[in-house]
């Protein structure tokens, strides 16, 4: 009878909450977010320098290996729902540029190797660099800017290094189908000695019967880079862009990722971060493990902004 | 989280959004009791919608054998297991007159927690509790097959009546044909990060937008009837769409009219009727077939009320099976429910005529004055058969289909009665 009694004062109470909300004016949030804290508005002190190093791609290993690395702390992401990471605890960030491309170096210890999203629970391996869109100088908890997707008015660009997709530029096609997890998902009924042959109207309706593909999102699609160029204005609002202009490779060994992304220094699409050599401004990151089902909100995270400085080219 | 009302569960409950209710709701009402699991509509909906590849393994229609039966496999054991919470949410109804009111709380009050509300007391970090169902559990869309469920074994069963002897079989199984319910409260647009899942203001249809899916599978994880899939080859999730091209008139078969979706019409069985609720469940419409189903007569029931998400899909339960069983899967509407089909009203006797006579939705029906055909007693209640007439009409006005109770027969004449 308690309990019953709780359940009716809940009917009753949503009034009181409604005609509350009503009397004080506040607007109701329909998100299930938590503020930002102040600490999170205040950026580190040390961060990272993007040396000139006059090198290309062929030598960004060991133009890289010169610069000095920057370790980024990572924690769970426990502001948006859904929750999760946390199983990353730091990544190690490299950068140089040679006055017209802009390279970071990225490694982190992850002890599974992740590079597939095609079964029910498998996700894939990843890593995230984020920057304020517009030149920033300050960020403080006077001059709030969440470290976390942006704000609105906020916008920040951020690139996303996906570990399929650095597998998938190295496939014929360009990328990973069905038959490439389940090499026997036709032997039920298998009267073909040729299955794909067998199977040739169900694989060629995958472009008229895939609402993804359909949409065109990348995601779907053969992409021929493995970082996705991306903007976004606070949670969920993560958008791929029109132009993708964020290229990089990776790989696994032993335990460890290796990747390098890079991106001409400035680009003509309004929607991307613009360097300029001998300037500063802020990064971020996170790190998604396959392997713990990561994906989302669901990262390893860095919840403070970290300073970011352009050498001039020497 | 917000508060909204929740009508099935008789009360208030928890969800991330306002409580926004589409100006009509996709629904639809199937007879367990007639389905004799063929399976058309589960082709239909194959043939339709998902023939494609990296979708082998998905039914947005299935049709599964209950209680052993799931596609996914174990899926609604497994979140009443979760729902259950070690016993520490046992799924209470408050059932007395006081705990009803006749459009806000028809069934009664739960008192336990929902979905949404579990994920919240336990301090989950997702909107609502739930799982995503691995390769295995995805195989077969009617594993256990006609599997009945029996207290005895073959050896120890008396006489076969007791098997089959009503008000409950002792040896029972039925066919539970499942779709998406295109909710109220949808879960998979609730654990949605990116809002990319959205409820259609019109039909109340929920549809996935595929420009901004991202794979994450949320909806997958979180919707407790487990129709939202992973598609392998497009890194996306996709469901049941409502056949919404359909449902708009798009089809030019019915001439710019709604038509039923494809499972819905192609049903064998005649157990399904497709239509659309009025929007305001305080108001429903006494001549709409779909309201005075489920709103007034109370004859179709929501599957799993206590999970939170207000589905659109109803059940007339079967009558056979034992009613504890069928009170967990349908809510305390479940005598009620079976007492108004065991002796069927005039008026139901007459709606039930319209279930697959036409593609087109009906939203008004008619019924015209027959003589007196049939007297009989049903478990104790005395029932008068009428040959009554019901008349189903499209939303325009038009009328689409004229049926009697008692359906025509004709006799060949003698002269064709060949025999060898
Ligand atoms: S049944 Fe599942 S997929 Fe369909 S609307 Fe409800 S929560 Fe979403
Ligand atoms: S078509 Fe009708 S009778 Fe056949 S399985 Fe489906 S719901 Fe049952």
């Amino acid at each position: 009878m308690m309990k019953c009694l709780l359940r009716k004062s809940v009917y009753f109470g949503s009034t009181l909450v409604v005609m509350f909300f009503l009397c004080s004016g506040v607007t109701f949030s329909q998100g299930l977010d938590k503020e930002i804290s102040m600490e999170e508005n205040i950026p580190t002190e040390e961060g990272l320098t993007v040396k000139y190093i006059a090198s290309d791609l062929n030598g960004a290993d060991l133009a890289l290996g010169q610069a000095e690395p920057y370790t980024v702390n990572l924690q769970m992401q426990d502001l948006s729902f859904p929750n999760g990471g946390g199983s990353v605890l730091e990544v190690a960030i490299r950068g140089f540029h040679n006055g017209e491309t802009i390279f970071f170096g990225i490694k982190w210890s992850d002890a599974s190797k992740n590079d597939r999203a095609i079964a029910h629970a498998q996700f894939r391996d990843a890593v995230g660099l984020m920057f304020p869109l517009e030149t920033v100088k300050v960020i403080s908890p006077e001059k709030p800017f969440s470290p976390r997707m942006g704000d609105r008015g906020k916008a920040v660009n951020i690139w996303h290094w996906k570990a399929d997709w650095e597998k998938e530029l190295h496939v014929a096609g360009g990328k990973e189908h069905m038959e490439d997890e389940y090499p026997n998902m036709f032997t039920d009924f298998d009267f073909s000695p040729d299955p794909i042959h067998f199977h040739k109207e169900a694989f060629d309706s995958a472009d008229l019967m895939a609402g993804g593909i359909a949409a065109g999102s990348l995601l779907s699609l053969p992409r021929g880079r493995s970082v996705e160029d991306l903007n976004a204005v606070g949670f969920g609002t993560l958008t791929s862009q029109e132009n993708q202009d964020v290229n990089g490779k990776g790989s696994w060994n032993n335990g460890k990722w290796d990747v390098v992304i890079y991106r001409p220094l400035s680009t003509s699409d309004e929607n991307d971060v613009q360097f300029v050599p001998g300037m500063s401004t802020f990064f971020n990151m996170a790190v998604w493990n396959g392997k713990e089902g990561d994906r989302n909100g669901q990262k390893s995270v860095s919840i403070r902004w970290r300073p970011l400085k352009i050498e001039t080219v020497k | 989280m917000t508060l909204v009302h929740n009508w099935h569960l008789g009360r208030t409950m928890e969800y991330p959004y306002f409580e926004s209710r589409p100006e009509h709701q996709f629904a639809a009402v199937f007879n367990i009791n007639r389905c004799i699991a063929c399976q058309t509509c589960t082709m239909a909906h194959k043939s339709t919608w998902t023939y494609s590849k990296g979708q082998e393994y998905m039914w947005w229609n299935n049709v599964e054998t209950k209680p052993y039966g799931g596609y996914p496999q174990h899926w609604d054991h497994k979140i009443l297991q979760l729902l259950w919470d070690n016993g520490n949410n046992p799924m209470e109804w408050y059932t007395s007159a006081e705990d009803k009111d006749e459009t806000k709380a028809p069934y009664g009050l739960y008192n336990g927690d929902t979905i949404f509300e579990l994920a919240k007391t336990k301090g989950l970090n997702q909107v609502a509790v739930g799982y995503i169902p691995d390769d295995k559990e995805w195989r077969f869309p009617n594993i256990y097959e006609d599997t009945a469920a029996s207290e005895k074994t073959n050896y120890e069963t008396g006489p076969a009546a007791e098997s089959s002897e009503l008000p409950e079989h002792k040896r029972w199984f039925f066919y539970l044909q499942r779709i998406c319910n295109h909710c109220t409260y949808p879960a998979c647009l609730a654990a949605c990060p990116r809002k990319a899942i959205y409820k259609r203001k019109e039909d109340g249809i929920v549809l996935i937008d595929q420009k901004r899916c991202r794979g994450y599978r949320k909806c997958v994880e979180q919707c407790p009837y487990k129709k939202p899939m992973y598609r392998g080859e497009t890194r996306m999730s996709e469901k049941c769409i409502g056949c919404y091209p359909r449902v708009e008139g798009k089809d030019p078969i019915t001439k710019g009219r709604r038509m039923e979706a494809r499972c819905m019409a192609a049903c064998v069985g005649k157990i399904r009727l497709n239509g659309l609720l009025t929007g305001d469940y305080k108001k429903p419409d006494p001549k709409n077939p779909m309201d005075w189903l489920i709103h007034i007569h109370k004859v179709a029931l929501p599957l799993y009320p206590q999970f939170g998400t207000e589905p659109n899909i109803y059940y007339i339960p079967p009558r056979w099976a034992p009613r504890s069983y069928l009170r967990q899967m349908f809510g305390p509407g479940v005598d009620e429910a079976l007492d108004k089909y065991a002796a069927p009203s005039r008026t139901l006797m007459a709606v039930l005529q319209l279930f697959r006579t036409t593609q087109t939705m009906l939203s008004k029906f008619e019924i015209e004055d027959g003589e007196k055909i049939y007297e009989s007693e049903i478990m104790g209640k005395k029932v008068e058969v009428y040959n009554d007439t019901v008349i189903g009409f499209a939303s325009d006005g038009t009328e689409m289909v004229r049926v009697k109770v008692e359906e025509p027969t004709w006799e060949s004449d003698e002269k064709r009665m060949i025999t060898y």
